[in-house]
């Protein structure tokens, strides 16, 4: 149930977006590559002073559990940035997907062509994920590319780089997903930003403050943690978590295309 | 002028509470985090045996995570962030929503001046974003209560708000910017997102390498880094001014480029 | 054959009242009237019967299909021209036809270069850059560039100037003629209803009030006696069937609705100078239904 013409639209405008978070992605990744070597050097250092401690208690407080002397321990620092943006921007996506064309008054044009309310989900859906996977299509060759050129002599698992970038798919579902069940639950998105960036860094700043060891765990709330970078680089994927991740990207847009198979088109005066 | 300044201000009365309750959740989640640390000495080696780069990176120099004011120290940094996203947001949409929901012909020519009407909308923006600033400060203090906190403590958190307060002003100032320069009004709060964004990001590529130290100068949130708040026990007269100026040439501009705007239909 | 047919058709907003309890028919190449004035629900009917709004109760049918279940199939056979035109921004005029068409089976090339042409339109500008007047007429031509079977028009004439609304109406005209195209035509205009309509809905406050044929809502029901004669109290006239009685300047006027032959037996008691008796107009009706 795919309608040609809404995804081919549909993707010229998303692609022209996606280009920009592309962009930024990659300035991310050109302004923090080249201090891979001082810093590197630097945190030497902290490799034997953290030596004195026992390695359980260390963890718990989510410091020193990699090194950030190596390539994937340095570049964990990047790929938090990088999830941001990639958090923004799909939620973005996800939350002006439907709501764009009621908030720019085009819903009824589109609406009152002779396609289904599921072909124009599903065509919208699929032109989204086709701009997030260009995105991250960039992410892998600025990440690939700027190592081969910033590792300073240091070698590193690219297999493991790779299950590290990998990540960013699940992990743009989530948002996407979301976003765009929120986007439904409200009667009118009139402007998609500040939904974006309240899901964005509202996930990262609960992340942050999980890094902490504390009372409480949050970390099956937010997929900053189900997919956190030092995990990832030492441990790979956590099962549980890409399960949640999944589970909850299921349950997000059956919410989704149920209520926009359901609700009224509201007019914007 | 008064009506608009009301009408705006109970426009953004839903945003508002909405921010309140991000603030709050993360005071809330942060205090349960804060358990952990209270009182821990094993904690305190630690960190004092870590180099300065490490803490930087994490933002924790100068914090002392077992006492009140070191945690929220670190905190002050999302603090600062949604201050200056909300209020950024607040500046730009007061202004431009009325061209995107089209209501820009009914309020433009009502009997008032251009900048009147600016002057109204950019009042209810940043009389918002004091509120904001306000509560957040409010709701720090409640949830410091259980931890009877000293009179430092309050002196600190005093410095850490006024310290929002700069970001909070000079963020509204630029979204204000955008709303009266940039030629989309739907994209103007998206546009300041991004320089708001920007800085964040800067601020902790500052924290990567000595070298970088003059980035600190493009970053306000390095202007009122809670360490060196927390350091100094006061602002730095400096950056205060560096930050009125900037604010004051970006409402100037603001004001010359409203006056002038073709306004879209 | 009906085209379109409501049974009940209700839909609140919340516990807002949008129609209640709609139950109309029409048929097919028929140029159906619906109005009433602002705020009544024509609105809130068309966008029912296009499937943006879900009713409450009720239901409805166009071509015999159900309008929540068929939607789709249903819409290729309509037109649709709401009373205010938005497009995707940025685009050309081209670029939207083009995109709009796509939506259609066939090649539709040849139809749009004919219409853009008689709505005199460049396809060339962009569309955020258009007047009021000119969306409405890329809306017309989305209208219609698929040759639908039914087509509806909400409030269509509103910022189009005289002269084009004229061609618009030949346009509309034509298309019924010619390709027995059923249209649905909501407005608060009455002269261009009576122009154009064969039937009309009158809908107030979220119902309708009458269903009738043009022309005997005009001369069956009500006439318009005007009556000029000395001595002329508003006694003269006291009949049943006589509504909004007025003397002016020694001049009466009344609506009669019933035997007319009452009214010629009193005139004929009187030493009249002047007297006419004629259809009102759709307005003064509209007035009676809103009075």
């Amino acid at each position: 149930m795919f309608q040609a013409n809404i995804v081919r639209h549909e993707l010229r405008r998303s692609l022209k977006s996606a280009w920009w978070w592309a962009l930024g992605i990659a300035s991310v990744h050109l302004i923090y590559l080249p201090f891979f070597r001082t810093f590197a050097d630097n945190a030497a250092v902290l490799e034997k002073s953290l030596k004195q401690f026992p390695k359980a208690f260390l963890e718990a407080f989510g410091m020193g559990r990699i090194s950030m002397a190596t390539v994937l321990g340095f570049y964990t620092l990047i790929f938090l940035l990088v999830q941001i943006l990639l958090a923004i921007q799909a939620a973005r996506y996800g939350v002006a997907l439907i709501s764009r064309e009621e908030s720019e008054r085009t819903a009824d044009f589109l609406m009152t062509k002779p396609v289904s309310r599921l072909a124009i989900i599903n065509s919208k859906l699929a032109a989204a994920l086709t701009a997030l996977l260009a995105t991250q299509a960039v992410l892998w060759l600025v990440a690939f590319a700027g190592w081969a050129v910033f590792n300073a002599g240091h070698g590193y698992d690219q297999g493991r780089l790779a299950l590290i970038l990998s990540s960013a798919l699940p992990f743009q579902l989530f948002f996407l997903s979301v976003g765009l069940a929120l986007s439904q639950m409200v009667r009118l998105v009139r402007n998609p930003t500040p939904y974006a960036l309240g899901l964005g860094l509202g996930m990262y700043a609960l992340s942050a403050f999980n890094h902490m060891a504390g009372e409480i765990k949050l970390e099956w709330l937010t997929p900053f943690q189900y997919f956190d970078p030092a995990t990832l680089a030492l441990n790979g994927y956590e099962a549980h978590f890409l399960a949640l991740d999944l589970a909850v990207v299921g349950v997000a847009l059956a919410l989704g295309y149920w209520r926009y198979l359901h609700r009224d088109i509201p007019t914007v005066t | 002028m008064k009506p608009i300044y009301l009408y705006e201000l109970r426009s953004n009365l839903k945003s508002l509470l909405i921010w309140t309750g991000v603030v709050a959740l993360l005071v809330v989640v942060a205090l349960a985090k804060f358990e952990g640390y209270r009182n821990s000495p094993e904690l305190l080696q630690i960190m004092e045996s870590m180099p300065k780069a490490l803490l930087d990176a994490f933002g924790m120099r100068a914090f002392n995570l077992t006492t009140l004011e070191g945690f929220y120290g670190v905190m002050a940094v999302y603090d600062y962030l949604m201050g200056a996203i909300a209020a950024a947001m607040w500046g730009a949409n007061t202004i431009a929503k009325e061209e995107y929901n089209r209501t820009a012909d009914f309020t433009l020519v009502l009997p008032l001046p251009r900048t009147r009407i600016l002057t109204a909308k950019a009042l209810a923006a940043l009389t918002t974003g004091a509120a904001f600033v306000l509560l957040t400060w409010g709701i720090s203090l409640i949830g410091a209560q259980r931890y009877h906190p000293t009179p430092a403590f309050y002196a600190f958190l005093r410095l850490e708000m006024a310290g929002m307060c700069f970001i909070a002003l000079l963020s509204w100032a630029l979204g204000m910017a955008f709303a009266c320069l940039w030629k989309r009004p739907r994209q103007a709060a998206s546009a300041a997102m991004i320089v708001v964004l920007a800085a964040y990001i800067l601020s902790t590529v500052q924290a990567l390498d000595q070298r970088l130290d003059f980035l600190k100068w493009f970053t306000p949130f390095k202007y009122f880094d809670a360490g060196d708040l927390y350091r100094h026990s006061a602002l730095n007269g400096v950056y205060v001014t560096l930050t009125l100026v900037i604010t004051l040439v970006l409402v100037a501009a603001s004001y010359t480029a409203y006056s002038r705007r073709d306004i879209a239909l | 054959m009906n085209i379109i047919e409501t049974q009940d058709l209700t839909k609140y907003y919340g516990q807002v009242r949008g129609i209640e309890g709609i139950t109309l028919s029409v048929k097919e190449g028929e140029i159906f009237g619906f109005i009433g004035p602002n705020g009544a629900g024509k609105t809130t009917t068309i966008r029912t019967l296009l499937g943006l709004l879900f009713p409450t109760r009720g239901s409805a049918r166009i071509f015999g299909k159900d309008v929540v279940r068929h939607g789709p199939e249903i819409r290729r056979d309509i037109g649709y021209l709401p009373s205010e035109v938005f497009f995707y921004e940025g685009m050309k005029i081209r670029d939207l036809l083009h995109y709009a068409a796509g939506f259609y089976p066939g090649d539709h090339t040849q139809r749009i270069q004919e219409l853009t042409a008689y709505m005199e339109l460049d396809v060339n500008r962009r569309v955020d850059e258009l007047s009021y007047g000119n969306k409405k007429k890329v809306g017309i031509v989305l209208g219609l560039l698929h040759r639908p079977k039914l087509l509806f028009l909400d409030e269509p004439t509103l910022g189009l100037d005289p002269l084009m609304q004229r061609r618009f109406f030949d346009l509309i005209q034509r298309e019924n003629r010619e390709n027995g195209v059923t249209v649905f035509f909501s407005s608060h205009i009455l002269s261009e209803v009576q122009r154009l309509c064969n039937r009309v809905a009158i809908i107030r406050e979220g119902h309708i009030v009458e269903v009738s044929d043009i022309r005997a809502l005009q001369q069956n029901s009500y006439k318009k006696v005007t009556v000029i004669a000395p001595d002329l109290t508003p006694d003269s006239f006291q009949l049943p069937g006589v509504a909004d009685l007025r003397v002016e300047d020694g001049s009466l006027r009344f609506y009669f609705k019933g035997d007319i032959n009452q009214v010629l037996r009193r005139l004929a008691a009187l030493q009249v100078q002047d007297v006419t008796i004629e259809d009102p107009t759709l307005e003064e009706i509209f007035m009676h239904y809103y009075a």
